[in-house]
């Protein structure tokens, strides 16, 4: 064969959901690709498609355009047995804890459930086994396994959700904000036993989130999303040392600080708000005027970049993939962002990863 | 006493569970004026949910039990209320924002018209000038006038919240109860919901109890906080207080994370153990078991101790002026990486 097949393989998918108004462009071309055992965080603003995209690659929804390879198979148009197999080998844990279990189910059944329908296990015994070993893995109670959902606080609520995705083992799972309802202590633990499990089995994580200091811990690399598009894919290193793409500071600088001395020197999102639906062609952030690098509305259009560009890539942003491309935001001085405010940042950053995890 | 907008005194409360109790708040005591924030912190399941449910009035019927304590708003008692006169003090004088945003939705009902509803239920004014206010509502947090018409499904998770973070200030409520109003949220338009409480504890002198378990987010905008350990306040005080002066050691442990506090430490300290279990929870200080500091005596009565007018912590143990305890450890005291 020769050619390395990589685990699961993102091809320009989009995904755009007529509403009243219009066409809601809620993933716009994303491209990316996971190997087996790693994880890629996926950040952005509260609507910019990454549910929706960890949806399509889950195939609880199907892509407008584009492809999802799992292992090298176009798995974007599965149906019926085939796409049981991939309902076994893409899990996902859901943002929200509350409305993704079923109200009627106790905790035990929920857990046991993808095991039932895998047909793996011959006899009940070993089913019930292998449901309390999960549970025990994720920290359930024993006393809490009879109990409905809604008698959980909402982290516990979670570890359900993290155990019923956990339970048959798959190749990829996507997270999505699994731990965003967590305090810190417990989040700690989340993180962990993901990270464990990972070294164990092997799985590859696509984990979505808002908090960057979650994001640094266990990604290995990162993409940031903006109304559909990947403005950002970098190492996560490389990322925390020096972001590029405007949207990415201001998220940056949003971070609440926990010095009550110091008044927080936020780089504030001007201009119009974020509107997927219909966009116009240019720079998604181009009508938000809030770009501190857009010098004017001809730079709203992505510069000229070395490749032709496809029609459907015209609205991308200047710098994606590639870091080393030029690109006209990064020929901007850095200066719009103080420096020791920068570093701070950073120290926060490497601060928060190490903590308690 | 007594001129508090909130009081809330000796609050106890049991959910039963399989049979068992689950004692989920056990004595809380704290009061708040008005145009002042309170954030309260604490670990998953610690019971700071079923504390703003109490204080509305909406625990379950069947399994929950306040069985002790006052809550009195505007020096009226909320308990003694009928469930008609809850019916005028929920939403016009206290609010909640809902930790879960799906429970408070509507799934049948444009998104805008459930903020029209809210609006039109506590003003009077006519239906255009209602429908231009909820598009407002919409565009101050964040999600453009053009979606009024979508249906909450079609909405992202955060952009749930925000609609329902646009429901309950809509009433400009004289009490705010926000549970975790915020995690769902991306810091940038966590900064934008953040402004507009503020923005409206000021216009409106609203009173507001933000539930969090992030402390940045207290620290950007609480006045006081009470740091809540297995149903019990184990510290209390003005922000100040606590983030210059931590004591309680399970607060150490949720503080001793601060970056800013643990300058030039790499490795930062954490709480060991799980959270409690609330049916069957341990003699005398709830936290012992996990505590650093812990002696036979914690299992006995726990006194509070007051370090200034404002500032109260539940433990034996007295804090050196230099920070550190009776017994010489250092607090938060933990390797350093
Ligand atoms: N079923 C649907 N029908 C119509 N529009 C939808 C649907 N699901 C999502 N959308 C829209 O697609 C866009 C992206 O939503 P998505 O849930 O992927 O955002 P997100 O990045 O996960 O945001 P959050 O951080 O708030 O969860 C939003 O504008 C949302 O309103
Ligand atoms: N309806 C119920 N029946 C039985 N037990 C319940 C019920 N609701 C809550 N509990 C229990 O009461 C305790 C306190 O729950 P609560 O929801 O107040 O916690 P919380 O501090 O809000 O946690 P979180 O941060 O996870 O939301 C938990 O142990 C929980 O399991
Ligand atoms: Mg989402
Ligand atoms: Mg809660």
């Amino acid at each position: 064969m020769g050619e390395h097949v990589p685990l699961l393989e993102v091809k320009n998918v989009k995904k755009y959901f007529k509403v009243s108004s219009g066409w809601n462009h809620a993933v716009d071309d994303v491209s990316f690709t996971l190997e087996r055992g790693r994880t890629i965080g996926v950040v952005g603003e509260s609507g910019c498609g990454k549910s929706t995209l960890g949806r399509i690659i889950c195939r609880l929804l199907d892509a407008t355009d584009g492809q999802v390879l799992l292992n090298g198979e176009d798995i974007t148009h599965a149906k019926g047995a085939k796409l049981k197999k991939i309902h076994e080998k893409i899990q996902i844990v859901f943002q929200d804890p509350y409305s993704s279990l079923n109200p009627r189910l106790r905790i035990e059944s929920t857990v046991m459930e993808p095991l039932k329908n895998s047909h793996r296990f011959t006899s009940a015994k070993a089913m019930n086994e292998e449901a309390n070993k999960i549970m025990e893995l994720v920290g359930i109670d024993e006393r809490l396994r009879q109990s409905y959902p809604h008698e959980l606080d909402g982290g516990r609520r979670q570890r359900v959700g993290i155990a019923r995705a956990l339970a048959l083992n798959p190749d990829v799972i996507v997270c999505d904000e699994p731990v965003s309802a967590l305090d810190v202590s417990v989040q700690a633990q989340i993180l962990n036993l993901l990270m464990d499990l990972q070294e164990k089995m092997g799985s590859a994580y696509i984990f979505v989130t808002h908090d960057l200091g979650v994001v640094r811990h266990i990604a290995n690399d990162i993409m940031v999303m903006y109304l559909g598009q990947a403005v950002e894919i970098a190492p996560t290193e490389v990322l925390f040392k020096r972001t590029l793409h405007p949207y990415t500071k201001a998220l940056f600088s949003a971070i609440p600080s926990t010095n009550i001395h110091e008044p927080m020197q936020r780089i504030q999102l001007k201009g119009e708000i974020t509107n997927p639906i219909n966009p116009k062609p240019g720079c998604v952030r181009a009508d938000k005027s809030s770009c501190s690098r857009c010098p004017s509305p001809a730079a709203a259009s992505p510069p000229a970049a070395s490749t032709p560009r496809k029609p459907a890539s015209s609205r991308r942003c200047w710098k994606r993939w590639n870091r080393t491309t030029s690109c006209s935001a990064a020929a901007i001085k850095r200066s719009t962002i103080e420096k020791g405010r920068e570093k701070r940042l950073w120290n926060w950053f490497m601060t928060r990863a190490n903590t308690a995890f | 006493m007594g001129n508090q907008f909130l009081e809330v005194k000796d609050l106890e409360v049991v959910y039963t569970q399989n049979k068992k109790m689950v004692h989920a708040v056990n004595g809380v005591s704290f009061s708040l004026g008005k145009g002042k924030t309170l954030g309260i912190v604490g670990e998953t399941g610690a019971g700071k949910t079923t504390i703003s449910k109490a204080i509305m009035r909406i625990l379950p019927d069947v399994g929950a039990r306040i069985t002790n304590g006052e809550i009195y708003l505007n020096g009226e008692s909320v308990l003694d209320k009928s469930e008609e006169e809850m019916l005028d003090v929920r939403g016009k004088v206290v609010s909640m924002i809902f930790q879960d945003p799906m429970t408070a939705l509507n799934p049948l009902m444009t998104v805008g018209d459930q903020i029209l509803e809210v609006i039109e239920l506590h003003n009077d004014c006519d239906k255009k000038e209602a429908v231009k206010l909820a598009g407002d509502m919409l565009e101050m947090v964040g999600i453009p006038r053009v979606r009024y018409k979508e249906y909450p499904h079609q909405f992202s998770g955060g952009m749930k919240q925000r609609v329902v973070i646009a429901m309950a200030l809509a009433c400009n409520p004289e009490l705010l109860l926000a549970d975790e109003p915020t995690t769902a949220l991306d810091v940038t338009v966590q900064a934008q919901v953040l402004g507009l409480i503020r923005d409206l504890r000021e216009k409106y002198d609203t009173a507001l109890i933000l539930i969090t378990h992030d402390l940045g987010v207290v620290a950007q905008t609480c006045d006081e906080v009470a740091v809540i350990y297995a149903g019990q306040i184990v510290e209390y005080g003005t922000k100040e207080d606590l983030f210059d002066h931590p004591t309680h050691p399970y607060t150490l442990g949720l503080f001793g994370s601060l970056p800013g506090m643990a300058e030039g430490e790499k490795r930062l300290h954490s709480i060991v153990g799980l959270p409690p279990d609330p049916t069957n929870l341990p003699e005398g200080c709830k936290f012992w078991p996990r505590c650093p500091h812990m002696t036979e005596a914690c299992k006995g009565e726990i006194p509070v101790k007051h370090l200034s007018e404002t500032h109260y912590y539940r433990c034996l143990k007295d804090r050196n002026p230099d920070g550190t305890f009776e017994d010489q450890t250092k607090p938060g005291g933990n390797e350093n990486g």
